[in-house]
């Protein structure tokens, strides 16, 4: 048997497939967009190589300054926002019987739904003529706000908007992560707690908390990817607009690239993404996880 | 959350006795969370049988009488339909590749005594981190040298891609958990390493196969920004792409919009109410794993 699971001809079989399409599709366009990064490189013709000249053309891009604030802002946002309201409705429905699956859900379904269409869906609701407009014009609001055409502040309302609409889609998958953990803590240890005369708050700080923990280093990496990457509900919401105020990296990347062709400038972008990514990841890897506890 | 089943059953005469004002305050709390996310459905879906006069003039009553004019229009001229084909193609013959591309991976990396294998599951599991947009560029431009652009073909190469780190990770865990002896066993029953994998191994890891599956297919289904990139010809769309483009700034008739975002989501809004239990609990499965 062992010189079955040595053969090398079937570890290759196995392997190969897999192996050259991640190179080919994944491995060797990475490559290649960074060699990209560093070129004069418009589409038409063939890259030249120009050096730091797009990385330092970003510092002076006024909208790549924008899209990196509102990136952080929503990173940032999401990261908190989806830790506090996913660990609060996890508790809560870990501490109800009945209707709990129905409850849980409903609340994971945006989940599965395609954000294009519930970007579509949340753009008519703020849109300036139907939704939520013309409910305040039924209660007889004179002038109801602009919504998505807001341009004032430092992170605009339309940010603000944005981001709440993805936590409300997205905050499913954390409850969800917390639940599985916070249901697979021994029901021994609250009982022991409840004998000790612990409040429930008590026994959440100091029992719910620790033991969730790993759970968190991995919910949170979830979340801060997936707002990095962040793209559908932003595009069909605003398409950065208005004046570029909602701007992220990754719909900029995509109106350079792909509007006014400038690959390697948009190359450049796509750098700093993948950076980030990368950051954040071994970040929260490394101060948020600490040592597993039994259970 | 199968196994709360009969528990819950048989607690709930013990709840009814004593139903604090804690409990009360948190299922108007939980109920009223849950009117956010099927109100939004609710009014598009209302929306989306009215004429478009009537959006203006009664903005919240049923609609007057209930037409499906919007829908056919959405389906044809909006090319929905056709779109709805094409992401169907795609999400499964990728669906199909990825699970056994990744699989057959997964096996050689549990399974198969060989030095690099840790060094393997590293390659793969960098793929989590990459966000697509990074390759969006240098793929674009190669893939049209391959006259591959504006293909389903390169659509399906690249969604393979991008489901095979999540396949491989998940599935390495399910191949590692099964028993030794199983495949000492086939293996002096003279099956060959091939049959061993599938027709021994696959089959005892169905619940892997049926979670990677649907993460895969659900995350293809939706995925917006590669299709809208490599796909300019209205008849090879996918579904979020024609979406898109048919709900824009230049449409102005909005009932015919509400109804091409019915069509869009309904076919996962009926999927999920069938197997809701499973599909939640089975994409938590795979994210715990990740």
């Amino acid at each position: 048997m062992d010189k079955m699971l040595r053969n090398k001809v079937s570890i290759i079989i196995f392997m190969l497939p897999a192996f050259i399409l991640f190179t080919l599709v994944l491995f060797i366009p990475i490559v290649q967009s960074v060699y990209y990064s560093f070129c004069d490189y418009k589409g038409m013709t063939d890259p030249v190589f120009i050096g730091f000249d797009n990385y330092t053309a970003l510092f002076s891009d006024k909208t790549f300054g924008i899209a990196f604030k509102n990136s952080m802002f929503f990173l940032v946002f999401s990261c908190v926002s989806q830790l506090i309201v996913g660990l609060f409705y996890a508790v809560l429905l870990t501490n109800i019987k009945a209707g709990r699956n129905l409850f849980k859900n409903i609340i994971y379904l945006p989940c599965v739904l395609s954000s294009a269409a519930l970007g579509l869906l949340w753009m008519f609701i703020f849109s300036p003529k139907l939704g939520i407009n013309q409910l305040l014009e039924g209660m007889g609001i004179e002038e109801p706000p602009l919504w998505l055409m807001d341009t004032k502040g430092f992170i605009t309302l339309p940010m603000w908007i944005i981001a709440f609409v993805a936590l409300w889609q997205y905050v499913g998958q954390s409850m969800m992560l917390y639940m599985a953990q916070i249901s697979g803590i021994n029901k021994s240890l609250y009982e022991a707690s409840y004998i000790d005369g612990c409040t429930k708050f008590q026994t959440f700080r100091h029992i719910t908390l620790p033991l969730i923990r790993p759970m968190v280093a991995t919910a949170l990496s979830l979340n801060a990817i997936g707002s990095l990457k962040f793209f559908d509900l932003i595009f069909n919401m605003t398409e950065g607009g208005p004046n570029h105020k909602t701007e992220v990296l990754a719909t900029h990347l995509y109106q350079q690239g792909f509007k006014y062709f400038k690959y390697g400038y948009a190359s450049a972008i796509g750098v700093v993404l993948l950076v980030l990514c990368l950051i954040v990841t071994l970040f929260i890897n490394k101060v948020v996880k600490t040592e597993q506890y039994e259970m | 959350m199968k196994s709360s089943l009969p528990e819950a059953a048989v607690r709930i005469p013990v709840s009814r006795k004593k139903i604090t004002p804690i409990q009360v305050i948190i299922y108007v709390f939980l109920g009223l969370v849950c009117v956010t996310y099927i109100l939004p459905l609710l009014w598009v879906l209302n929306v989306s049988f009215k004429t478009n006069r009537e959006i203006f003039t009664a903005p919240f009553a049923l609609p007057q009488e209930f037409t499906f004019d919007n829908f056919a229009f959405a389906w044809t001229a909006g090319h929905l339909g056709i779109a709805t084909l094409n992401s169907f193609i795609v999400c499964v013959v990728a669906l199909i590749l990825s699970t056994v591309i990744g699989s057959m991976a997964a096996f050689g990396i549990a399974r198969m005594r060989w030095k690099g294998s840790k060094l393997a599951m590293t390659y793969f599991l960098t793929g989590m981190m990459i966000p697509i947009h990074c390759v969006l560029i240098p793929l674009f431009t190669r893939f049209a040298g391959f006259g591959l652009s504006n293909t389903l073909i390169g659509l399906i190469l690249p969604y393979v891609t991008f489901s095979l780190p999540i396949t491989i990770f998940i599935m390495t865990g399910f191949f590692t958990g099964l028993p030794n002896e199983l495949i000492e066993c086939a293996c002096m029953e003279g099956a060959n390493i091939f049959q061993i994998f599938f027709k021994i191994c696959l089959p005892l890891s169905r619940t892997g196969l049926f979670v990677t599956g649907l993460m895969t297919f659900i995350g293809n289904w939706n995925e917006l920004l590669l299709a809208m990139v490599f796909i300019s010809d209205d008849n090879k769309k996918t579904l979020p792409v024609s979406l898109s483009k048919f709900v824009g700034p230049y449409n102005t008739n909005y009932s015919q919009m509400f109804a091409a975002i019915i069509i869009a989501i309904i076919p996962t809004i009926i999927v999920y109410c069938a197997f809701s239990n499973k599909i939640v609990d089975g994409l938590t499965a795979g994210a715990v794993k990740g």
